[in-house]
């Protein structure tokens, strides 16, 4: 287990950083779109949503670039984890509210006709990242990562966050 | 070459701050450049205080007000001004209603290249006519065919001959105009197009008051 778990690591970086990044850089182009995609979830005021729908695009660029390189996992594996869970929050929110919205995961959003809405593929998608995400934060040493290697001592530690 | 941890931690905090403070560096200026920026030239008949939108019949008092909100690539919204294009002109020349047009640009590029182009058209009279025709030439979003050049010859079959026009189409006259509109729309949570409001009320989506001509003429007449 000790030997695979950087690989494991490593692949769970990648596909939570390519993710982001592809997410991230899929909204940047359309940025009014991305604020339409918040104000659709109906969930905050008009004013913080627009503000999110800018923002929430260059976190997801960050985020993800970070992960790739393997740069602080630990902490983009946390932020990664808190935005997955805000992501589902809010799907789930405007499901059981029968809102009729596209989730605007990777890029689009807003309104849609009636019974076109799609919230369980979104919604399973971010589960498995948010369990990527978890996972890294509480394994944060992965293979080809920018994050020192822990010395032999540091790694006794670690086994005991698992 | 033997890694050194501290060296390690160097270059890792180095990354970060790049990345972080790239980002950070693109983040503000694309914030600040969504306020509306009230130094921005406007078209004709546009007021700020209906939202920056382009303005038919705003004298009148007693009558409906419909504020429409499209993007000009939209193709829902074509289909939209097809049915129900003719009524509203109908009601702008009787003066039975005041029409407010909000040009949205959330489509993309050559959004924005037609909404200016529209602002120049105000500028010459000649919104309703030019509007028309972009609604029945669209094209595939963003495939290169609405540049300036034919934006600026578009002008001419909507009866447009200045010169002014295409020099305002082609400088990109009212391209802070164009984003205090689409800054108005985002703050009046309009999450699709076309979105219509009819005395400050949406109509119903759900009853097609938007597609069938019928009902929107009812929920106009309604107000």
């Amino acid at each position: 287990m000790k030997t695979i778990q950087p690989w494991l690591g490593l692949v769970a970086r990648l596909v939570l950083g390519g993710t982001l990044i592809a997410a991230g850089y899929l909204k940047f182009d359309e940025l009014d779109k991305s604020q339409m995609a918040v104000r659709a979830y109906e969930m905050l005021p008009i004013s913080l949503a627009n503000f999110l729908g800018i923002v929430v695009p260059f976190f997801e660029l960050a985020v993800g670039i970070l992960l790739v390189i393997g740069a602080a996992v630990r902490i983009t594996g946390a932020l990664s984890a808190l935005l997955m869970i805000g992501f589902m929050i809010a799907i789930s929110q405007a499901w059981a509210r029968g809102l009729s919205i596209d989730c605007g995961c990777f890029g689009g959003g807003g309104q849609v006709p009636e019974g076109e809405a799609n919230y369980l593929t979104p919604l399973l998608r971010d589960t498995g990242l948010a369990l990527l995400a978890i996972y890294l934060t509480l394994f944060p040493h992965t293979k080809f990562g920018l994050d020192k290697t822990p010395a032999p001592a540091t790694q006794l530690g670690e086994s005991n966050n698992g | 070459m033997a890694k050194q941890p501290g060296k390690d931690n160097f270059t890792r905090n180095l990354v970060i701050a790049v990345v972080v403070g790239v980002l950070l560096i693109m983040l503000v200026p694309t914030l600040l450049s969504r306020q509306t920026d009230s130094s921005a030239s406007i078209p004709a008949n546009v007021s700020a205080d209906r939202g920056y939108g382009v303005v038919f019949n705003g004298e009148l008092t007693g009558v409906p007000v419909i504020d429409i909100y499209e993007d000009f690539q939209c193709p829902v919204c074509a289909q939209f001004e097809q049915l129900n294009g003719a009524y509203i002109e109908s009601l702008i020349a009787e003066k039975k209603a005041t029409v407010v047009y909000h040009t949205l640009s959330f489509l993309g590029p050559e959004s924005v290249n037609a909404a200016n182009a529209a602002a120049c058209s105000a500028d010459e009279g000649k919104f309703l006519e030019y509007h028309r025709l972009l609604m029945m030439n669209q094209k595939q979003e963003n495939s290169g065919a609405w540049d300036n050049g034919f934006l600026a010859t578009l002008g001419q079959t909507a009866g447009i001959t200045s010169q002014k026009f295409s020099s305002c189409v082609n400088k990109g006259d009212y391209l802070g105009w164009v984003s205090n509109v689409a800054a108005a729309g985002a703050k009046a949570n309009v999450n699709s197009t076309p979105t219509v409001f009819v005395n400050g009320k949406e109509i119903d989506r759900n009853a097609s008051e938007y597609f069938d001509a019928a009902k929107f003429k009812a929920a106009v007449e309604r107000g």
